[in-house]
């Protein structure tokens, strides 16, 4: 009778266990926090634009960057869009960056300080980095229905880090 | 062509059928010693001849061609004690009938099997490990392609259908297998991948699988390195037999929603058809399958035809020749991968519209002759061609064309019942033409002696060696030597214990060697590796077989195996850090663990139990970590009870979840949430109602596979199938 029990017990437990389940249905992307180092913050008026990017290729050259924003789909993305930016003159700033799944190489924060539409107007001023002491673009994968969280960066305006164009 | 053709007329020549001398007639029937009921399917073989043949459903046989003399009789069924009646003095022209009563013994004891020696002998005189998949098994379950009946034996288990034995084989897509599949006795492996199509074998003619564990080149060569499989097909039965088989089944939806991608019921049918028809000494067997199998995901539907044919004759009672066809004609659409574990029973948008069109078929050709009562050889040539293309609508993107010839001579000589020397040549030519591979040539040659002696009471030593030579396109040629080593101590009529040593090696196949592909097949390239070593592994077994009491049979062993240059496909990085992927002799590892199998027959044998539970401890030594694609725990476990004309049974399977997977093929093939994985725990039912119409044997069968509907990887990014409801017709006219 014990194992008639048993028996009974284990497949009540077997039929109740789904095994593999659907992950539930996320606008992939990733997300984080951008500090900005205090002090650092540059004049108003060099201020035209700051944005985070993906950018799917590294390393970029000024040709890569209009080709990959523009581009059909495109391999660079930028946040909150080109006509918003991100808040200036604030310790730091949460961020939600909804992109397509693919394997994002290059990752960071932009700034846009002359008012023109070239590379010449553009600078990175954080990155997403390998560790506290590297230079190194840090991958960031991001799958489908996946939101990849603390993809942190910081952002010192009076220590760039190395340009890519 | 014109060879074979040649060898067949000499064969046919020198043939004393044409100078026949009077045969005498041996007929009887073969019942169980207790209920007395007739016993169907029973082996019953003139020893030191090729005269035999196994029972009607009436437990009946009769041979016809026993030449006159003295002679002794060997019955033998899976379940029952091996009987030998001797002393049958049989006269020309003289009918001899005799009743035989076999004792009901547990199942896995006295069994016979033939792979592990190149010969038959009673499983309980192996020095391996070794268990055996039998006919009945495959029916019961209504395995639709052999694959599926390994599913359940121990210390196997399959990546989709790659097998699996105790650990040997990652993750390849079938790409040169670790297992060695022998079909009738010779290599039954593709010539450009080197991977086992099991589609291309006809189920319904199988007799059964031997599954030999452990590192078995010695006597078979490469690909050896984790085990050895065989698959047997069944011989004729005097008389006309006409058989037939329907199937249908049902996917049922899965538990989730967002997996159904198609509203209507899928289903999964096929019929079997088989004729055969044995008068004295020619006998013929041609069989037809057609199943279409719509998948339980999108863009996997699978459409097969095939044939096959056997035609034996026996020129005398000392010698018979066989020959047998097989062709496969399918379609099937183009799965890879998951397009994500949310869409998991959809591919990825590129490959919703490719399809692979594969047409496959063997030419085989035995010949037997028993020189003297002592003395027995067997001559075996077969032709294995694959032809496939893989298609993006009507565009053809790849094919591959591979033809494979290969040939076996062996004799098996008996000094004296304790001491038997097995000896033999074989050699293979194959030519691969493919735009994945290119055009490559490959030739091998083997010799190979083996002498099982028992010098002392109670000891049976097996030696044996196998001295390999390949050669593969223009790379230098390579020789291998693989010796082996086995003892059984029989500790008393009930139990024996065994240890084995034997070594294994592979040659990496011309796919491994010589694929390249752009960005297609994956998101990264594929480049060739023509400077791939040859795989090689040790495997060393102690383990014991014992019956307790009437009812209990244990087989237990613990096991260690090491290997070297384990060849990988590999992600690596160019200069411009680009990902790539290549076969690369990666990885050194060790295979540890033990494995215990239980069969307990209850009640005169109305409920059987069998337990099967094989631990491993994969190590990669290069890495210092866990081998990739290997479980830890495996375990079987099934339940069957029989009250003729009733049947019913339940099987059990857990696999663990695979601990280590290859994060950088996920990543970049890319396979969405591949890395997704759980445990295996599923639950299979089936029940089976035999009956007669007009006195014809018919029996219906009900199964349900994944009873719980278990949603769960075998390979990664590859869901497994859903719950699944089987309804079979089986009928036979004799």
């Amino acid at each position: 009778m014990r194992r008639v029990v048993l028996a009974a017990i284990a497949c009540v437990a077997l039929a109740c266990e789904p095994g593999l389940t659907p992950p539930p249905d996320v606008e992939p992307g990733f997300g984080g926090v951008v500090r900005f180092e205090r002090g650092t913050w540059p004049p108003r008026d060099s201020l035209v634009n700051l944005w985070i990017f993906a950018s799917q290729i590294y390393p970029l050259d000024s040709a890569k960057i209009f080709s990959g924003l523009f581009s059909n789909p495109p391999f660079i993305y930028i946040y909150p869009s080109f006509t918003e930016n991100i808040s200036f003159y604030v310790d730091s700033v949460a961020y939600a960056f909804k992109v397509p799944p693919a394997t994002y190489r290059y990752v960071g924060v932009l700034q846009r300080f002359k008012d023109e539409i070239t590379p010449r107007a553009l600078r990175v001023v954080g990155v997403y980095v390998n560790g506290p002491h590297s230079t190194q673009p840090r991958e960031v994968h991001v799958r489908p229905f996946e939101f990849v969280r603390n993809i942190n960066m910081n952002v010192n305006f009076h220590k760039l880090p190395p340009q890519p164009f | 062509m014109r060879a074979i053709a040649h060898l067949i007329l000499v064969l046919l020549l020198t043939s004393t059928a044409w100078t026949q001398s009077p045969f005498a007639i041996l007929s009887g029937v073969v019942r169980d010693d207790e209920s007395k009921q007739p016993l169907v399917g029973a082996n019953v073989i003139v020893r030191g001849t090729v005269v035999g043949a196994a029972t009607d459903r009436r437990g009946e046989f009769r041979l016809s061609r026993v030449p006159a003399g003295r002679h002794a009789l060997v019955v033998s069924m899976v379940g029952y004690e091996r009987k030998v009646v001797e002393d049958l003095t049989l006269t020309p022209g003289q009918e001899v009938r005799v009743e035989i009563e076999l004792r009901a013994v547990p199942i896995q004891t006295e069994q016979i099997v033939i792979t592990a020696s190149r010969r038959e002998q009673s499983l309980q005189d192996v020095p391996v490990s070794v268990s055996t998949v039998t006919a009945e098994i495959i029916a019961l379950r209504n395995h639709v392609t052999l694959d599926d009946a390994l599913r359940y034996v121990p210390g196997v288990n399959l990546l989709q259908d790659q097998v699996n034995i105790r650990g040997s084989t990652g993750y390849s897509r079938g790409v040169g297998s670790r297992v060695l599949l022998l079909l009738d006795g010779l290599p039954f492996l593709t010539g450009d991948t080197g991977e086992i199509n099991w589609e291309v074998i006809p189920v319904y003619e199988v007799e059964r699988l031997e599954v030999v564990k452990g590192a078995g080149s010695a006597l078979y060569g490469s690909s050896a390195l984790g085990g050895v499989i065989n698959v047997l097909t069944r011989s004729m039965q005097e008389g006309m037999n006409v058989r037939f088989r329907l199937y249908s089944g049902m996917y049922d939806k899965p538990r989730f929603r967002e997996w159904e991608w198609d509203s209507k019921a899928r289903f999964n049918s096929g019929v079997a058809l088989s004729l055969s028809h044995r008068t004295g000494a020619f006998g013929y067997l041609v069989s037809m399958h057609r199943s279409v199998d719509e998948s339980y995901r999108q863009n996997d539907a699978s459409h097969r035809w095939s044939l096959y044919g056997k035609v034996r004759y026996d020129l005398s009672s000392s010698q018979t020749i066989t020959l047998s066809a097989n062709l496969l004609q399918r379609v099937r659409g183009n799965f890879f991968w998951w397009k994500s574990l949310r869409d998991a029973t959809r591919p990825p948008e590129s490959q919703l519209d490719g399809r692979v069109e594969s047409l496959r078929g063997n030419v085989g050709l035995s010949y037997k002759e028993f020189i003297s009562e002592k003395f027995l050889l067997t001559v075996k040539a077969m032709y294995y061609g694959n032809d496939w293309e893989d298609y993006k609508r009507e565009i053809r993107n790849y094919y591959s064309r591979s033809h494979l010839f290969q040939g076996d001579v062996q004799g098996t000589y008996e000094f004296s019942p304790k001491n038997i020397l097995t000896f033999g040549v074989a050699g293979n030519y194959d030519m691969v033409d493919a735009n994945l591979f290119g055009k490559h040539p490959g030739a091998g040659a083997a010799l190979y002696v083996q002498d099982e002696l028992e010098m002392v009471d109670r000891w049976k030593v097996t030696v044996g060696a196998r001295l390999d030579w390949q050669k593969v396109s223009v790379l230098p040629s390579t020789t291998q030597l693989d010796p082996k080593i086995g003892i059984v101590y029989t500790l008393s009529a009930e139990t024996r214990l065994r240890a084995s040593f034997g070594s294994g090696f592979r040659y990496p196949s011309i796919s491994e060697l010589y694929i390249e592909s752009p960005k297609n097949i994956s998101q990264i390239p594929i480049v060739p590796n023509a400077q791939l070593k040859v795989e090689q592994s040790t495997s060393v077994e102690v383990g014991f077989n014992s019956r307790v009491g009437a009812h209990l049979v244990l087989d237990g062993a613990v096991f260690s195996s090491s290997f070297t240059n384990l060849i990988e496909p590999a992600v690596a990085f160019t200069e411009n850090n680009e990902p790539y992927i290549q076969f690369d002799n990666v990885t050194r590892a060790r295979i540890q663990g033990g494995e215990m199998a239980v069969n307990i027959d209850w009640w005169k044998r109305v409920f059987t139990t069998q337990i099967g539970y094989t631990y491993i401890w994969p190590r990669d030594l290069t890495e210092n970590a866990l081998l990739k694609f290997r479980p830890r725990h495996i375990l079987y476990a099934t339940g069957s009870f029989v009250a003729e004309p009733f049947q019913a049974g339940v099987d059990f399977r857990y696999v663990s979840r695979i601990d280590r997977i290859d994060e950088n093929l996920v990543r970049f093939a890319p396979i969405p949430q591949g890395e997704q994985r759980v445990a295996i725990k599923v639950v299979d039912v089936r029940c089976l109602y035999t009956t007669a119409i007009s006195s014809l044997p018919f029996r219906i069968g009900f199964n349900v596979n994944n009873l719980f509907n278990y949603h769960y990887v075998e390979l990664i990014g590859n869901l497994a199938p859903v719950r699944t409801y089987f309804l079979t017709i089986e009928g036979a006219i004799e």
